[in-house]
């Protein structure tokens, strides 16, 4: 990891019509590591992430990645840059193979030869993938369709990987693995910039941490410093940041 | 038996022209009302090209079919690229039955009412199927929506932009983030959804006597059966195409051809009623 900003937000404001959900949020990813952003439901995490991939344009600020700003581009300019982004819900597209879903991923690349390749590399890396290849995508687990969701983003061989939630509905031990495919895909070279309710464990995996809250970027820095900090259990145990601020003054 | 025959040889044509109507709803949440007038609108092109320039009907399908694909495209992109929002699909039943009005009008204006009905020698000459006279039309009518439907479906399950409008149907924000240009695929969708009833729309004509009124009949047929075989299902189209025809004409033959274009209806509740999503769609998502 590098500790030159990789993507850089500065002053970003989005929201969807009816008011910011960002506010002016300012902070840089590093390149090669993993930025865990953390906060409580509707604190804009999510909002933020659509604005990396383009599902969302920031009304003002910029995103930089790679030297370009990101504001503006259509989701497929950015995926052609190397981000691609596995959101909260489950977006496999259900009734087409778990083949079809994954050789999607690389719906960008043109040569046949190339997406094969590819699919091979992929099937090594997520036996589940070969496994049950020909199966339709909507029978798998909720575990499962996650590990098929990462394997489908790695297919365009991203330089940054956005994930939305990706623990949500997972029992315990497919946290687990879940967790690992994430420092796996880190350690093969992958930028991951992640959002994450479960926040201690992500955080724990993480180099580097934004704490989100009502679209305010209020605490950032290591994955340990964040984690360490006296104001995140307040914060994770229904206060707020300035609340826990108050009260550590008194 | 020959109400069968009948069902699965006109009930197909009904499934391609369906096809299209539920294409552009499972890619785009557009109900197209006006899917009638352009089956009628196809039909007065055949008419035309038969009449004017004595082109074959089959033949003239070269110009007919890319013909209604523009219109098709040049309509999405005019009116219908422009609906966003919560309110889309409701406002585009409104958007296209100005449309429909629009070329009703002008079918009007340029054909007037009078009915016409295409002729060929295969609509007059007649062959001899389970005990029942067909003219040749019924058998070339379903040979080439038999084909239309193939090709529609290779391309949808063999294609590369096959598979960008499948994963368009199920969940257009995930075929973003894959980068399917789900605009242009949309677009793209509408010229085929409006092409097949070109091809349609000249069996029909030549199967039928019709006006620019007749749209309404057809559009009721057309929702009917997209909503019988459920919202967004290609397969349901088909299905609900041959059962709509085969039990009007069952009804017809055993009972009485009074009762024979309701009890399609009754099924219809029936259905429903048990199956709110229709016969192949899901409650929660549409699918391919």
């Amino acid at each position: 990891m590098t500790n030159s900003p990789y993507v850089s937000f500065s002053g970003v404001f989005a929201g969807y019509g009816g008011g910011d959900v960002l506010k002016d949020v300012t902070f840089n990813v590093p390149q090669g590591g993993i930025t865990t952003i953390v906060g409580p439901n509707g604190s804009g995490k999510s909002t933020l992430l659509k604005t990396v991939s383009g599902l969302v344009r920031p009304r003002a600020g910029e995103i930089v990645f790679k030297g370009q700003n990101l504001v503006g581009k259509s989701a497929r300019d950015i995926l052609r840059l190397g981000v691609v982004q596995v959101p909260q819900n489950h977006s496999l597209f259900r009734e087409m193979s778990v083949e079809e879903n994954v050789e999607l991923g690389a719906f960008l690349v043109r040569d046949r030869n190339v997406i094969a390749k590819r699919l091979s590399v992929i099937k090594e890396m997520f036996p589940i993938v070969a496994e049950r290849s020909k199966d339709k995508a909507g029978s798998l687990s909720g575990g499962q369709q996650r590990l098929v969701e990462f394997a489908r983003c790695l297919m365009l061989e991203p330089d940054l990987v956005v994930l939305d939630e990706p623990s949500m509905g997972l029992d315990p031990k497919t946290l687990k693995s879940m967790f690992a495919t994430v420092k796996m895909m880190n350690e093969a070279g992958r930028t991951v910039l992640l959002v994450e309710q479960n926040a201690r464990q992500a955080l724990k995996l993480s180099d580097f941490g934004v704490v989100l809250e009502n679209g305010h970027v209020r605490l950032s820095g290591s994955g340990s410093e964040v984690l360490n900090h006296p104001e995140i259990g307040a914060l994770y145990l229904g206060g707020t940041i300035t609340k826990a601020s108050n009260e550590s003054e008194q | 038996m020959g109400a069968l025959t009948d069902g699965v040889l006109t009930g197909s044509v009904y499934a391609l022209m369906a096809t299209g109507l539920t294409l552009v709803f499972g890619v785009m949440d557009i109900i197209n009302v006006a899917q009638g007038i352009f089956v009628i609108l196809g039909a007065y092109l055949s008419y035309t090209l038969q009449v004017h320039f004595g082109i074959d009907l089959f033949l003239g399908l070269l110009i007919t079919i890319p013909t209604m694909f523009l219109v098709g495209i040049v309509i999405e992109r005019a009116f219908l690229a422009r609906l966003k929002g919560p309110e889309k699909t409701a406002m585009s039943i409104l958007v296209t039955y100005a449309i429909s009005l629009v070329i009703e009008g002008l079918l009007n204006e340029i054909f007037s009412v009078n009915n016409v009905q295409l002729s060929a020698s295969y609509v007059n000459e007649s062959f001899k199927l389970f005990g029942i006279y067909l003219p040749y039309i019924y058998l070339d009518g379903f040979l080439l929506a038999i084909g239309l439907l193939g090709a529609l479906y290779f391309m949808l399950y063999r294609t590369r932009f096959g598979a960008s409008i499948r994963a368009s149907l199920a969940d257009q924000s995930a075929a973003a983030l894959v980068g399917i240009d789900v605009k242009k695929v949309s677009t793209i969708c509408f010229g085929i959804g409006i092409a097949v009833t070109a091809a349609g729309g000249m069996i029909f004509g030549a199967t039928n006597s019709f006006n620019a009124s007749t749209s309404y009949d057809l559009i009721s047929r057309l929702l009917t059966i997209i909503v019988l075989g459920g919202m967004g299902s290609l397969a349901g189209a088909l299905v609900a195409g041959i059962l709509m025809v085969t039990l009007e004409d069952l009804v017809g033959v055993l009972w009485s051809p009074v009762w024979s274009t309701m009890s399609f209806f009754v099924v219809l509740i029936i259905v429903l009623s048990l199956r709110p999503q229709g016969l192949f769609g899901k409650q929660s998502a549409r699918v391919a």
